[in-house]
């Protein structure tokens, strides 16, 4: 009988284990309308289009020095450029009807929460605008060690999130932020910065070119890389006299050969000084169409 | 009455097993200390330090104890709090036994003890011997030895719970033990259960949670006077989420020194990221066999089927964890001091500062990781963030048979044989997809070098280009085996005012590897078994006990031993392929022990000198080396080390209730020369050679110096105790990474020829006070115990029980593995070793109730 007794109490404690304390864990509800990423309380006052805010600041832009917004100005745009090809490194670029330009974010992974496509809506006040080589960029001063001095730079992740909103697709407030309708351009080397800088581009005709190992970009010694990048000359067809397609040693498409003959491929325009330098997102970006 | 009956059924029970403690104590037995009362009253089996339940470090402590010891028989009580280690030994050092059968997993040369924790009634009956007893069931191990009895009949017959509320590890305690003791049918049956509990509510370190049942069955069947059958079978299957070492300026942002990173939330709710599951069925068979009353023969087979998992996120791309290093307010400003060659952004520093104040920042933000999965997996990517299982599964099938003779009035001898065979099952399994879709089975550190789609970079070149769902199997798949074979024989002498011993072993060891994935590194050697690798080992250890008379004592013992490596420490990356590291050898240990004893009336003392020195010996570790952004596999070879130190035990009977009781340690434990490396990065599997420039290293995670006074009462039914601890010389585990000669050179710390090597990371001593009470009553006729300890009343909260330097280096290389330009880092990794700091104060209340 005693042991009996034992037997069911070692049952009821086999019983008590079933218990487990990490469940099965499900997908937190409503992160698809109401994103855990930015900041969901924002509410859009005065708007202002990219042309208009690079207008605003230009001469700062120009001048590649850096201002803090103080006024209460918001933007509404789209994502066209991120890291998940690992070509941008820490910055997205962003569009609207009017123009883009360059967003510089101190994290990775920023593809994964701000795909193409998304929609944002940003708080500008606080943010600071400058140029770097007369690109027009959204971020923060930064500290640049090598020239003991401050730039316009990346700012960091909670401090971007306090100032944009993801707008989700199917969510309420989606209806109310519309539309925004982004073309992709055809480069022109004449256009200035205000006009076709951080905007994604097609460039046709184009024959690309470069030293050392016949790749994107080869981290085998065989082109001494710029700032981790390569850069490969782009001539022909629309490029114009300046123009190079720019890709970090790290980007996935990195390995992909260099096209022989005239093609066609798409990517970012930022002008750097005199010239152009166009950026490819992900290797959808380089099919070559010729 | 029925109590003194309950304690004379367990001494007859141990009887057998007890002339290992007949030497010196026999005059001072009948002491009744606290901590005996407190033993029997299932306060003090094991507390949580020594479970060994940290998963970060090498934290598991050894259960050394002896009766003819009185150091180390109190150690184990009085420093637990510290995670204090017996002679700063590696676990590996003390062998265990089950009815004779040695139960250490062969891999590393440890037992877990959680896989016996919550069985405390089960495993009371053990005999401890120290480096240098004779006994008869092993060549006793550099740390001790314990032969655990787990018999049926061993266990008091009656029914006992036991109900604990603490605030440690587990918030509260539960066991109910039954046992009938031998019958006269010649039946005895002995269970036990148990159950341990927190949540994340109530347990002590945020973000942690216990869940623990535990069982323990015994059935012995006596068959006649000569033979017996015992079946005992147990298990602890236990559910917990581990906590991780902190930096300091982790733990000064977070206002905690328990600071956890390994937790977040997810939907408002508190989620884990390191969960532990293990689960070690264990199953024994011992027949023994009493040829004559001076003669027995004990045989024992055991079979242990363990399933060990433990879960860590992880990602590909940012580092998701709160506590990365990019995440610190130093990571912008130099803290340390002022360096000309580095400037500083100060208003970074504070932002990060006012970060790290709102604890969503300082905590794993999940519903952001599912969130960017689930977006990614709109365009088809694989998710960046996961959360894997790292199994290490082990079945372990062991004989052994020993026969006792008495063969002569004083001397005794003992034989033995222990058969072993044990296969490690190692290998990651997706735990969660964190609301990805899948996830390919690539090494992500070669794409770039390679193409995504790869051979090179498959993880299994015989699977493609695999895609990975939740519950596959990923990474690395491989077992490791173990043989080993060993003979065994002591002689235990006694003559005249001499107790001697001499015990000698023999054995022989085979491992090999066998891999269930074809590397795209090593296609050619990473699938199926590898070559065998054979080791011959042995050893010789004597000793003897001095009786001089008027209870005064001299010990003595020295021995030499070669210990064969085991698989943990002998292939150079087993998660990639079959080589085993080059230079793999027997661990010469050479050890002597010289002791003095005295025990009289009022005073009990032990005073005892060692000296250890291990040559030959392997040492593994891998890391991750952000210098190469690649996994490192690095391995030590003909290390030396050398342990030495003097122990005082002593209890002073002031006054027929009050005792004194004073324990003290000075030693050194350290690595005696440079030792040759080879490291393996796993982006380029390209073997490379170095010097680790380690030699003077100390041994970690323990204190050098330890000292203790207590003070013990009892009046009638009542006992209580306070006792005040002092620690100091505590290392952390040193980084040998950072004191390789290239990784020297490229820190500036190479002068011509010579190298200024990094210091080793200390941690602090301090003081901790500790104070237990306790009081028996009769409640229905039956005994009731009730007992409360409180330790560290002063809520020390500074006191560092461990931890480890960080093996990044204060630099960035331009180009990886090579000697090349540098760049100085502003966040400085060797100021910010990660610690483990002792819990404030905390108590564990305990109630018994027998009958």
């Amino acid at each position: 009988m005693k042991t009996q007794s034992f037997i069911i109490a070692l049952l009821a404690g086999a019983f008590a284990l079933t218990a487990c304390q990490d469940r099965d864990w499900e997908t937190p509800e409503g992160i698809s309308t109401q994103p855990p990423y930015g900041n969901n309380e924002l509410v859009a006052g005065t708007t202002i289009t990219i042309a208009e805010l690079q207008a605003k600041y230009a001469n700062t832009i120009k001048s590649n020095e850096y201002k803090e917004i103080t006024e209460d100005l918001w933007l509404r745009c789209v994502v066209t450029g991120n890291d998940i090809g690992d070509n941008l490194y820490k910055q997205i670029t962003v569009q609207d009807e009017t123009g883009g330009i360059i967003i510089g974010i101190n994290g990775s992974d920023q593809g994964a929460r701000m795909l193409v496509n998304q929609k944002l809506l940003i708080r500008l006040q606080d943010l600071f605008i400058g140029g770097y080589g007369e690109q027009a960029q959204l971020g923060i001063k930064y500290w640049n060690r090598k020239y003991s001095e401050y730039q316009i730079g990346r700012m960091e992740v909670p401090f971007w999130e306090k100032h944009v909103r993801l707008i989700m697709d199917g969510s309420p407030e989606a209806a109310a932020f519309g539309n925004i309708k982004v073309d992709t351009l055809d480069f022109d080397a004449s256009k200035t910065m205000a006009e076709q800088g951080g905007r994604v581009v097609r460039l046709t005709g184009v024959t690309i070119s470069g030293e050392g190992t016949q790749i994107i970009a080869p981290d085998d010694g065989s082109v001494p890389p710029i700032g981790g990048c390569i850069n490969r000359t782009v001539s022909g067809g629309n490029a114009g006299s300046n123009c190079i397609l720019r890709s970090s040693t790290y980007a996935t498409f990195k390995g992909i050969a260099i096209p022989t003959g005239p093609v066609e491929f798409y990517g970012i325009a930022t002008k750097y000084r005199d010239s152009w330098q166009i950026l490819a997102r992900t290797q959808s970006d380089l099919t070559w169409v010729k | 009455m029925k109590i003194k009956h309950l304690l004379l059924v367990s001494v007859l029970a141990a009887a057998p097993f007890s002339h290992a403690r007949t030497v010196v104590t026999a005059d001072v037995d009948s002491l009744d200390t606290v901590e005996q009362r407190l033993a029997d009253d299932d306060n003090f089996t094991f507390t949580e330090s020594q479970l060994g339940e940290n998963d970060d470090i090498t934290s598991d402590v050894i259960q050394i104890n002896s009766n003819n010891n009185i150091y180390l028989s109190q150690l184990g009580w009085a420093w637990s709090g510290i995670w204090f280690k017996f002679r700063a030994l590696d676990n590996a050092y003390n062998d265990v036994y089950m009815n004779g059968v040695q139960v250490n997993n062969p891999e590393n040369g440890r037992f877990s003890f959680s896989t016996i924790g919550g069985m405390n009634d089960a495993v009371r009956s053990k005999e401890d011997v120290g480096a240098f007893e004779g006994n008869n069931y092993s060549f006793s191990g550099l740390g001790g030895s314990s032969n655990y009895n787990l018999r049926a009949s061993q266990m008091p017959a009656g029914h006992k719970v036991t109900l604990s509320g603490t605030n440690r590890n587990y918030t509260l305690r539960g066991m109910y033990t039954f046992a009938t003791g031998m019958g006269k049918s010649g039946w005895a049956f002995a269970g036990t259960v148990g159950y341990r509990w927190a949540n994340m509510q109530t347990a002590a370190i945020k973000g942690t949670f216990y869940n623990s049942f535990s069982y323990f069955l015994a059935l012995q069947k006596q068959f006649n006077e000569k033979h017996s059958l015992n079946i005992a079978t147990w298990g602890s299957p236990t559910e917990r989420a581990a906590a991780g070492a902190s930096t300091d300026e982790a733990n000064w942002l977070a206002n905690d020194n328990n600071y956890n990173p390994y937790w977040g939330y997810q939907d408002g709710k508190k989620r884990a990221s390191r969960v532990v599951n293990n689960f070690e069925p264990s199953l024994l068979a011992t027949w023994d066999f009493y040829i004559n009353d001076d003669m027995k023969l004990t045989t024992s087979a055991f079979l242990k089927l363990a399933k060990y998992k433990t879960t860590k996120l992880n990602y590909n791309g940012t580092n998701p964890h709160p506590d990365y290093w990019k995440r610190f307010p130093s990571y912008n400003y130099n803290v340390w001091d002022f360096d000309p060659e580095l400037n500083y952004d100060y208003d970074a520093y504070q932002s990060s500062y006012n970060y790290w104040q709102d604890e969503s920042y300082r905590q794993i933000n999940f519903d952001e990781l599912y969130f960017a999965n689930r977006q990614l997996s709109k365009v088809g990517a694989d998710a960046i963030y996961w959360i894997e299982a790292r199994h290490n599964d082990q079945l372990m099938t062991n004989f052994s048979t020993s026969y006792d003779w008495n063969f002569k009035k004083g001397m005794k001898w003992s034989i033995g044989l222990q058969l072993l065979s044990n296969r490690g099952s190692h290998y990651k399994t997706m735990a969660d997809l964190l609301g990805g879709e899948y996830f390919h089975n690539t090494n992500t550190y070669l794409v770039g070098d390679y193409q995504q789609t790869s051979k090179e970079a498959m993880y299994d070149v015989n699977h493609g280009y695999q895609r990975i769902i939740e519950g596959d199997r990923f990474g690395y798949d491989y077992d490791l085996w173990n043989q080993d074979v060993k003979l065994w024989t002591n002689v235990n002498i006694d003559r005249g005012i001499m107790h001697s011993f001499i015990t000698a072993k023999i054995g022989g060891r085979r491992m090999w590897r066998e891999g269930f994935m074809r590397n795209g590194l090593f296609q050619d050697h990473s699938y199926g078994k590898s070559e065998k690798a054979h080791f011959l080992d042995g050893g010789v250890k004597i000793g003897s006990i001095l009786n001089l008379g008027k209870g005064h004592a001299i010990t003595a013992g020295v021995g030499y031993e070669l210990k064969a490596p085991g698989a943990a420490v002998a292939f150079m990356c087993p998660e990639m392929n079959n080589n085993f590291v080059q230079n793999l050898a027997n661990e010469e240990v050479v050890s002597a022990e010289l002791g003095y004893a005295l025990s009289n009336k009022w005073l009990r003392l032990n005073l005892t000198g060692y000296y250890y020195h291990m040559g030959g010996g392997n040492e593994w570790q891998q890391f991750f080396n952000d210098d190469a952004a690649s996994f490192s596999y690095n391995s030590l070879s003909g290390v030396k080390k050398e342990y030495y130190g003097v122990e005082l035990g002593a209890r002073i009977k002031i006054t027929s209730s009050l005792d004194l009781v004073a324990l003290g340690t000075y030693s050194e434990a350290r690595y005696t020369d440079n030792t040759k490396v080879e490291w393996m990065n796993s982006t380029t599997g390209i073997l490379q050679q170095d010097i680790c420039h380690n030699k003077g290293m100390r041994m970690s995670g323990t204190p050098l110096a330890a000292a203790s006074l207590g003070l013990n009462y009892r009046i009638k039914h009542w006992y209580l105790g306070v006792t005040g601890n002092y620690y100091d010389r505590i290392y952390l585990s040193y980084s040998p990474n950072l004191r390789y000669e290239t990784n020297m050179y490229n820190a500036g710390r190479s002068h011509g020829g010579e190298y200024d090597v990094p210091e080793q990371a200390k941690g602090n001593g301090g003081f901790m006070l500790d104070a237990n009470i306790g009081r028996q009553f009769t409640l229905w006729h039956n005994p009731l115990s009730i007992n409360l300890q409180l330790c560290n009343l002063t809520n020390r909260r500074s006191i560092t029980t461990g931890g480890y330097e960080q093996s990044r280096s204060n630099y960035s290389v331009s180009e990886a593995d090579e000697t090349s330009t540098t760049t100085k880092r502003t966040y400085n990794f060797e100021k910010n070793p990660k610690k483990f700091y002792a819990q404030g104060f905390n108590f564990m209340l305990n109630l018994n109730y027998r009958f």
